[in-house]
């Protein structure tokens, strides 16, 4: 069986997956949900400087998007993945010609796809709002300040959104792992949750470890810091969308996907390990 | 046998139960071969190992020991699936998908060439006689019409050896008819069936060879008439036999040194009763509508 059939039954598995996944109610409350908090913030505040009102709306709409994607990547992964086994769809087709790793893949590839949808449309309404209050803003202050450049880098609000994926997909990866050998649906969420917890403060072992002297408990926290992904890492909103004079070098950005990348594979791999073990 | 196409030898499986990890043994130490071209009907009852069995043989579990094969390959190998068709007990599939819409994914998983699944999605739903609810969403189809349509996703590669776990639990004296008579075609068309069942009514007229499971272990393997037949009895039927012919025959009988053991009227199962009343009906239904269509 070549590469090529491969990657066709892992796009194959991943449509259906992620067709399965926008026709739950779950997905589609949610994200309306977002939306519609995405599109009040600007209801919320009343700022008499105009950058102070983008910048309160930027990060609540990044806000939004880590709060909700965070919920729907463990949410979705776990729901797709235990749908199938308590349906034995998984018996049917891993009863063809289909490697575990496949199918894994496919489910992963199925709820990632949901997740750049999902961050997609929270990061278009999020830069059409900014650019609403950007133009007002703008047409307000008339010849009052002098402006060398825009308010916002749109562009960049979409890139801090892709960076945002990046993110899910470790989240997302995580989630399928602990799935591939826990035994119900809460537990796999707890746990994730537990995780994205861990991950979303990994940033304080590494500051123990930087104040440590060597010995096992340093050992320990490099072991732990390596373990799980920092998320903290992903987290360069204000940086990428305000900071005006000095955008974000394109080799930050690829260390970044890098590092995604390399912590999304390293969690399937770990999760295809249980799942090969596991009783379908 | 030369080239069977399963193999199982000295098959064991124990599942680890609970935190301590207490062993509980689903098969224990089988053998078993199933001939190509054949249908091998798998029986015992509920916790017999059936299903183990069938998972180990396509490569979803993993034995403790022993080995498994089919069509000479190790059935761990994902690549020994590719001849391999298989129903699960109660399927279920995803339901916003119609049932044409449904064979042709499986049959796209199983890497069929694109230029042939047409006529391969085609082709096997006219077999399992769902032409004509195969565009419908598989969410609206009776159990029965589900059982039809996984069958048709199992056949859709045109694998040689299709392995049916219970396939007609749940369904209707007709539905179980259907899936019989599919199974009978499938042998005719030179595919090796196994089926696993509770249901031996069933499965008594269908299959050539059966082996008995309980416990994970194997009781009884054999043909049917083989294991069921009294071998040292005869049975004749005879019509419009008087009392003094019966004396007659019971004389004669004994003069030979032989002895009547038992006079009885011969009795059709109820599935065969019940499917000669059902055909009957619709026969005479289907008469109706044709007289009323030519008035």
């Amino acid at each position: 069986m070549s590469i090529l059939d491969s990657f066709t039954r892992i796009r194959l598995i991943a449509g259906t997956t992620f067709l399965e996944a926008v026709r739950q109610k779950f997905f589609n409350s949610l994200l309306i949900i977002s939306i519609a908090l995405v599109g009040s913030s600007t209801f919320f505040q009343q700022f008499d400087f105009g950058t102070g009102e983008l910048k309160f709306i930027t990060d609540f709409g990044f806000g939004a998007l880590f709060f909700f994607g965070s919920i729907l990547s463990i949410t979705a992964t776990t729901q797709l993945f235990f749908y199938e086994m308590e349906n034995r769809t998984a018996l049917t087709m891993l009863a063809k010609p289909v490697y575990k790793l496949e199918f894994l893949a496919g489910k992963f590839l199925g709820a990632h796809l949901l997740m750049l949808s999902f961050t997609f449309v929270i990061t278009l309404v999020l830069s059409a709002i900014l650019y609403w209050r950007d133009t007002a803003l703008v047409a307000r202050l008339g010849d009052e300040v002098i402006l060398d450049g825009p308010l916002v880098r749109y562009g960049d609000v979409f890139l801090f959104g892709f960076l945002q994926w990046m993110k899910f997909g470790i989240l997302a990866a995580m989630t399928l792992f602990v799935a591939s050998f826990s035994n119900t649906n809460l537990y796999t969420i707890i746990v994730s949750f537990f995780l994205l917890i861990i991950c979303q403060l990994q940033y304080i072992a590494r500051d123990a470890y930087s104040g440590m002297e060597a010995g096992w408990e340093r050992f320990l926290v490099l072991g732990l810091g390596l373990i799980f992904p920092n998320f903290q890492l992903f987290n360069i909103g204000d940086q990428l969308v305000f900071d005006v004079d000095q955008a974000l070098p394109l080799s930050t950005v690829l260390q970044l996907v890098g590092y995604g990348v390399i912590y999304t594979v390293a969690f399937l791999l770990l999760a295809q390990v249980n799942f090969r073990r596991r009783e379908i | 046998m030369n080239n069977p196409a399963i193999r199982i030898q000295n098959l064991t499986k124990d599942f680890s139960v609970g935190i301590r990890g207490v062993k509980l043994r689903a098969v224990d130490n089988l053998c078993l071969e199933v001939g190509d071209n054949e249908i091998f009907g798998l029986l015992g009852p509920n916790g017999s190992g059936k299903s183990t069995t069938i998972k180990i043989i396509l490569g979803l579990l993993e034995a403790s020991t022993g080995t498994c094969e089919i069509y000479g390959k190790p059935s761990k190998q994902v690549d020994a699936r590719r001849s391999v068709g298989f129903l699960p007990e109660a399927p279920y599939f995803y339901r916003y998908l119609t049932g044409r819409e449904l064979v042709r994914y499986y049959a796209r998983i199983c890497m069929v060439p694109r230029a042939q699944i047409g006529d391969a999605v085609d082709s096997v739903i006219e077999l399992v006689g769902m032409t004509e609810a195969a565009d419908r969403r598989v969410a609206t189809y009776s159990k029965g019409m589900l059982q039809r349509i996984g069958l048709a996703q199992s056949l859709v590669h045109d694998p040689q050896l299709v392995m049916l776990d219970e396939p007609t639990a749940g369904v209707d004296p007709l539905g179980s008819a259907a899936i019989a008579d599919i199974v009978r075609e499938l042998k005719r068309r030179g595919k090796t069936v196994l089926l696993s069942s509770h249901l031996l009514a069933q499965i008594e007229g269908l299959c050539d060879r059966v082996a008995i499971l309980h416990r994970g272990k194997l009781v009884r393997e054999g043909r049917v008439a083989d294991l069921v037949e009294e071998k040292d009895a005869e049975s004749l039927v005879v019509e419009g036999l008087s009392a003094e012919g019966r004396a007659a025959v019971q004389a004669a009988i004994e003069a030979q040194g032989a002895r009547l053991a038992r006079v009885e009227k011969p009795r059709l199962s109820l599935d065969a009763y019940f499917l000669k009343e059902v055909h009957q009906r619709e026969s005479e239904h289907a008469a109706n509508n044709d007289s009323e269509g030519s008035n």
